[in-house]
């Protein structure tokens, strides 16, 4: 089944690139969702079993993957409308490097070896690229020219760190780096060489997860790119970096360097939360918030993966959840700029008026991911919390707690801002854009679904959170 | 033979710092891809042939030819020859540089291990916190540039430590080379302008 999702995916990008055709492209896009939501289909039931050698249908692996496959829909019908306008060279483009990016984050999330897993974080790099330069404005090259060249330092010293793996153990032991054989070997190895490993592939896998001190590159490239792709690449393609980051966690958990991991994922959690929360305090730029609103995320996501117990529970409810509530809220920005035409927060106002569907979907959406009930988010938000009770680690609650208040006042006072008054610059020869209503309803899907979790998380999902985390210490 | 490669190599790390021309990085980087070349025949020569055909050809292709050319060319178009007019001067980089392998020295000393040789270590580490180096405290673009090359040069020294047993390992460094060569310096390269601090469009 892999095998042929990977030739299927490579010969729908060659027919897209070869034929420019845009009925085509339309329907091998539509075909390729639906192959990919089949394949999420078919990974749930071949939990922990191996294909092609170097993938592995694990639990958080799955789980991702079908993040991935429901965002694939509303990714390609947001993207249709972007594209509308564009020549059909532009327009193939477009989708073919969708098609590859796409692609390249399933095998990173399928990996079982920090080889191949590099080689596919690598090559998501590649097709990201081409899609925050699609405007092909001095800002779109500036962004990806900052994305690919800090990604492309951070993966090389996050082969750096894989080297290292590669000296623990003596060059037999571990031929292939697959986790399963380093995961056996890891109490022998020197604590020092798996202290230097973690912190190169901490930092090199940043660069995809958009952690502190790495984070400034994928909130340029975020508030650049088209915002369906940046509905990808700030959740699933996070999600890689976190999963990378997670693998590594997961097979040193068992060694002396366990409460040094915690510690470091601490403090880059804390300090991105502090970094989002005084970037967001003088945020100017709607979709610059948002990314500054995923690295808040994903600094929380740290924490709890460093706060352990059920801190781990929490922090994969929370990638999950904030992968379905982060990419609504960029699908609409798309249509805010279309009603509005600018995404500046001072020109912008009265949005509840002129566009109010688009509107309820940011209000809710901001409901959702400040992590206020009913939001699932805070399902999750309060598991780490209780998990930081638990440790008694009372200062890092404190400080999270204050940081996040200034988040919910930044993000809050700036949507209401949108929604309800005017526009403190205004330009009044600017007539405001027409958008069909019906274009929200997949953010509402989204939207509802992490409201849902918030009363009620099926077991189906629970039983692989708790399958992802079972090799973590209690 | 290989310690004078090697040796060789540390040195070039040296001259990059005191290096004020652009054309003298170019040359550098050139001079480093043939003395990688040169160390990977001799350290590889227990991997199949093909595989090591294979990566000489990419020592010399890539890392010798393309990437010098592609330089050139950036240096043409932006008609910039001078590292150091909005630099740390030369006198001080020297210096960090001699501090960064004095540190790579004494941190391969400390994690010395049966698997590996101390000496690749050594030049790996230095060769990255150089490249490092460059990157900080540069503010030609092309300045960034070559200190990525020249902390991809570390990878693939590292890698060619594992490289017997390992040889997917030194492939995969490779792939990381064509990327850099054919995407970074052939498409951003001639497009951006050449200091960092004229990219300031993105900001909060």
């Amino acid at each position: 089944m892999l095998l042929s999702f990977f030739i299927i995916s490579v010969l729908i990008c060659l027919a897209m690139l070869l034929f420019r055709n845009r009925v085509l492209t339309r329907i091998l896009m539509w075909g390729y969702a639906l192959m990919h939501i089949g394949l999420s289909v078919y990974a749930w039931t071949r939990l922990d079993l191996t294909e092609l050698r170097f993938f592995t249908y694990t639990g958080t692996g799955i789980l991702l993957l079908s993040v991935l496959s429901i965002l694939a829909i509303p990714v390609v019908y947001h993207g249709f409308i972007y594209t509308a306008g564009d020549d059909t060279r532009r327009f193939n483009i477009y989708h073919a490097s969708l098609v590859a990016l796409m692609t390249f984050m399933t095998g990173a999330y399928l990996a079982n070896g920090m080889t191949v897993l590099w080689v596919f974080v690598e090559a998501t790099t590649l097709a990201v690229a081409s899609l925050i330069y699609h405007d092909r404005t001095a800002v779109a090259l500036e962004a990806t020219w900052k994305y690919v060249f800090i990604c492309s330092a951070g993966i090389a010293l996050a082969y750096f760190g894989i080297l290292f793996l590669g000296f623990i153990y003596g060059r037999e032991d571990a031929a292939s780096l697959s986790f399963t054989s380093l995961a056996t070997l890891v109490n022998q190895a020197n604590p020092m060489y798996l202290r230097i490993s973690f912190l190169f592939v901490l930092t090199g896998f940043s660069t995809k997860m958009g952690l502190f001190p790495m984070h400034t590159v994928t909130i340029d490239a975020h508030s650049v790119a088209p915002p369906p792709i940046s509905a990808l690449i700030s959740t699933t393609l996070m999600n890689v970096g976190f999963l990378a980051i997670f693998r590594v966690y997961t097979i040193f958990s068992t060694s002396s360097i366990f409460p040094f991991m915690n510690s470091v994922l601490i403090i880059a959690g804390l300090l991105s939360l502090l970094v989002a929360s005084g970037y967001m305090l003088k945020a100017k730029h709607l979709k610059r918030m948002l990314a500054y609103s995923s690295l808040e995320n994903m600094g929380l996501v740290a924490i709890a993966i460093g706060v352990g117990g059920i801190g781990y529970y929490a922090g994969i409810l929370l990638v999950i959840l904030h992968s379905l509530a982060k990419s609504s809220m960029f699908f609409q920005m798309g249509q805010l700029s279309r009603v509005l035409h600018t995404f500046k927060l001072d020109n912008c106002g009265r949005y509840m008026k002129l566009y109010p569907s688009g509107a309820m979907v940011l209000l809710l959406g901001m409901i959702c991911i400040l992590a206020i009930p009913p939001s699932g988010l805070f399902i999750s938000e309060f598991l780490i919390f209780k998990g930081m009770l638990a440790n008694n680690q009372w200062a890092l609650m404190i400080s999270a707690v204050i940081l996040l208040c200034f988040i919910v006042y930044a993000m809050s006072t700036r949507i209401m801002h949108i929604l309800f008054s005017s526009p403190r610059n205004a330009d009044e020869n600017i007539e405001p854009g027409k958008v069909n209503g019906i274009e929200t309803v997949s953010q509402y899907i989204l939207l509802g679904i992490v409201v849902l979790m918030c009363f009620f998380q099926p077991s189906f999902v629970s039983d692989l959170i708790n399958h992802g985390i079972s090799l973590l210490p209690k | 033979m290989v310690i004078y490669l090697i040796i060789m190599f540390a040195i070039s790390l040296v001259y990059f710092a005191s290096a004020e021309r652009l054309v003298t990085y170019i040359r550098l980087i050139g001079i480093q891809g043939l003395l990688l070349c040169g160390i990977a025949i001799l350290e590889l020569i227990e991997i199949n042939t093909v595989n090591l055909i294979f990566i000489i050809a990419e020592t010399i292709i890539i890392k010798a030819i393309v990437i010098p050319y592609l330089l050139r060319r950036i240096t043409k178009v932006s008609g910039v020859t001078k590292v150091h007019r909005q630099a740390m001067p030369g006198f001080y980089l020297v210096i960090l540089s001699v501090a960064a392998l004095f540190a790579s020295l004494i941190l391969s000393w400390s994690l010395r291990n049966p698997y590996v040789d101390v000496i690749y270590m050594t030049i790996a580490l230095f060769s990255l916190f150089t490249g490092l180096l460059l990157i900080v405290t540069h503010r030609l673009i092309i300045s960034h540039l070559t200190g990525f090359l020249i902390i991809e040069n570390a990878v693939f020294i590292f890698s060619i430590a594992v490289g017997n047993e390992m040889p997917m390992l030194i492939n995969i460094g490779i792939l990381l080379d064509i990327f850099v060569g054919v995407l970074i310096l052939g498409f951003f390269g001639l497009r951006l302008k050449p200091y960092v601090n004229e990219l300031t469009m993105l900001k909060d």
